[in-house]
């Protein structure tokens, strides 16, 4: 697709994000391989907002969202083409650390993956390795993280049990305290309640709406509602292009393109 | 414009599911143009059976309209309707309320022709045919615009609507001019004066049919413009 044709997003005037184009992709192509992942995408996600990125499998969501803290060059035969910058500054840029890059980009994953080792260092596992062994900081962050993230009350007398003893919603949610501990200012989440039941998927997007006051969250989800309910911007994806990104009211009352229209009403394949 | 109904859901329930709440829409107002062609029969042939069967087929209506909001219900708690299925899941709900309130005229006009009946027909009953004509029109094409999913013709209804309003007017300033000339008969008027204010009232639910229409096909809200 060419960079022309990508959609503009016009937001309305009650929508006064912090920055508009926090996160700029510019005409950006991904390759596993020969594969073509990512036809030239153009996007601006603006920042302390809750961008979703919907679409069907292997539409490319996943693959921009592990561009951002550049996961994906862990996967040997990917190259890209174009850029994407944060704050102005190229994430790709050689002066650009990918350490330094990571702990600014916190990520959840599908499948929560608490370390084997205590509540309390699990959390503070970011900090450790980054040298920092204050132990008042370190306590302040645990607490810290842990309220941020709704566990607060549930683990505050149980810190050092093994966090592989929480139920699957408190371990999604501990990873997320994790996320924040290095205090990132974007997080990426890739399908974050897929594994959960309501009730904790529930608790993980009161925790998302909650932490969008700091943070700019981009999550993938299959989840439509939760799409509709979690983020105010809504990226629509198909067969590696960007079809439509709108604020996520718009797309799921009157979407501009046929394409997203017979997706999220099921009318699909 | 006429919207084109595009591909079924890859879920074939919930098309099926879309498709009955459509049917239904069109099957309560197939049998309310049936209950106001009984009431205006009953009008001009004096004919109190007719006014009658109207007046009994308003319970059909009423169960109708609750079996549409059941349906609706159903469909957003089972299907989770976005985009144009939820508009058109919130228009039919609405679309059955209005056409409710269009069977409840038909009543009422029933009723005021029974009482007509048991006068002599008035010379004016006739000046009533443009009101109705125009009155019945819209109906029938508000409904025509849901069954075609067909916006251009809902938009063209709110103009219509306006020239109802006139005719309506015009007519009852006529009678109750005629009732200060011939007050022996002024119940009479008076019950024609009801009948075109029900008729009035039959197309500004056709109006709100329209709305939803348009809604329904562009997501366009184009209800209390230029007022």
């Amino acid at each position: 697709m060419s960079t022309e044709k990508n959609p503009t997003l016009v937001l309305t005037d009650d929508f006064a994000p912090g920055e508009v184009n926090f996160i700029k992709v510019d005409n950006f192509k991904f390759f596993y391989g020969k594969k073509e992942a990512l036809h030239g995408i153009n996007l601006e996600i603006p920042s302390r907002r809750v961008t979703s990125f919907i679409g069907p499998s292997g539409c490319g969501k996943s693959t921009l969202l592990r561009n951002f803290n550049r996961m994906n060059e862990l996967i040997p035969g990917v190259r890209h083409e174009g850029d994407i910058t944060i704050h102005g500054t190229s994430i790709f840029d050689p002066s650009v650390e990918i350490i330094a890059l990571r702990r600014r980009i916190g990520m959840v994953f599908q499948k929560s993956n608490p370390f084997p080792m205590s509540i309390y260092e699990n959390i503070v596992y970011p900090l450790r390795i980054a040298g920092q062994n204050n132990r008042f900081i370190l306590d302040e962050t645990v607490e810290r993280c842990l309220r941020s993230s709704a566990l607060w009350d549930e683990v505050k007398d149980r810190l050092h049990e093994s966090a592989l003893g929480l139920s699957g919603g408190q371990m999604q949610r501990l990873c997320i305290a994790r996320a924040i501990a290095s205090k990132p200012e974007i997080l990426l989440m890739d399908e974050p309640c897929s594994a959960l039941d309501p009730i904790a998927t529930a608790k993980v997007e009161e925790l998302i709406i909650e932490l969008k006051k700091d943070f700019t969250i981009i999550i993938v989800t299959h989840n439509m509602q939760q799409a509709s309910r979690v983020s105010e911007l809504t990226a629509f994806f198909y067969l590696g292009n960007l079809v439509e990104f709108d604020e996520t009211r718009k797309i799921f009352t009157n979407p501009s393109k046929q394409q997203t229209e017979e997706y999220i009403t099921g009318r699909f394949g | 414009m006429h919207s084109h109904p595009s591909r079924p859901h890859t879920l074939s329930d919930f098309t099926t599911a879309l498709d009955q709440l459509r049917g239904s829409v069109l099957t309560m107002a197939s049998l309310t143009k049936h209950n106001l062609q009984n009431a205006i029969q009953g009008l001009y042939e004096r004919d109190d059976d007719s006014c009658n069967h109207s007046i009994a087929d308003d319970e059909e209506i009423d169960l109708l309209e609750i079996q549409i909001d059941r349906e609706g219900i159903e469909v957003m708690s089972r299907f989770q309707p976005v985009a144009k299925d939820l508009r058109e899941v919130i228009s039919s709900i609405k679309i059955g309320a209005n056409i409710e309130r269009i069977a409840d005229q038909a009543v009422n006009i029933a009723r005021r022709a029974r009482k007509l009946n048991e006068h002599p027909e008035l010379p004016e009953l006739h000046h009533l045919d443009s009101v109705i004509k125009l009155a019945l029109s819209m109906f029938e094409d508000a409904t025509r615009s849901f069954a075609e999913r067909n916006a251009s013709l809902a938009v063209e209804l709110k103009s219509r609507d306006k020239s109802l309003d006139n005719l309506n007017k015009d007519l009852t300033n006529e009678l109750v001019n005629r009732m200060q000339d011939d007050s022996p008969n002024l119940p009479s008027y008076l019950n024609m004066i009801f009948i075109s204010r029900c008729l009035e009232r039959i197309g500004d639910h056709a109006s709100n049919i329209a709305e939803d229409v348009v809604f329904a096909v562009r997501a366009e809200d184009i209800r209390h413009l230029g007022k």
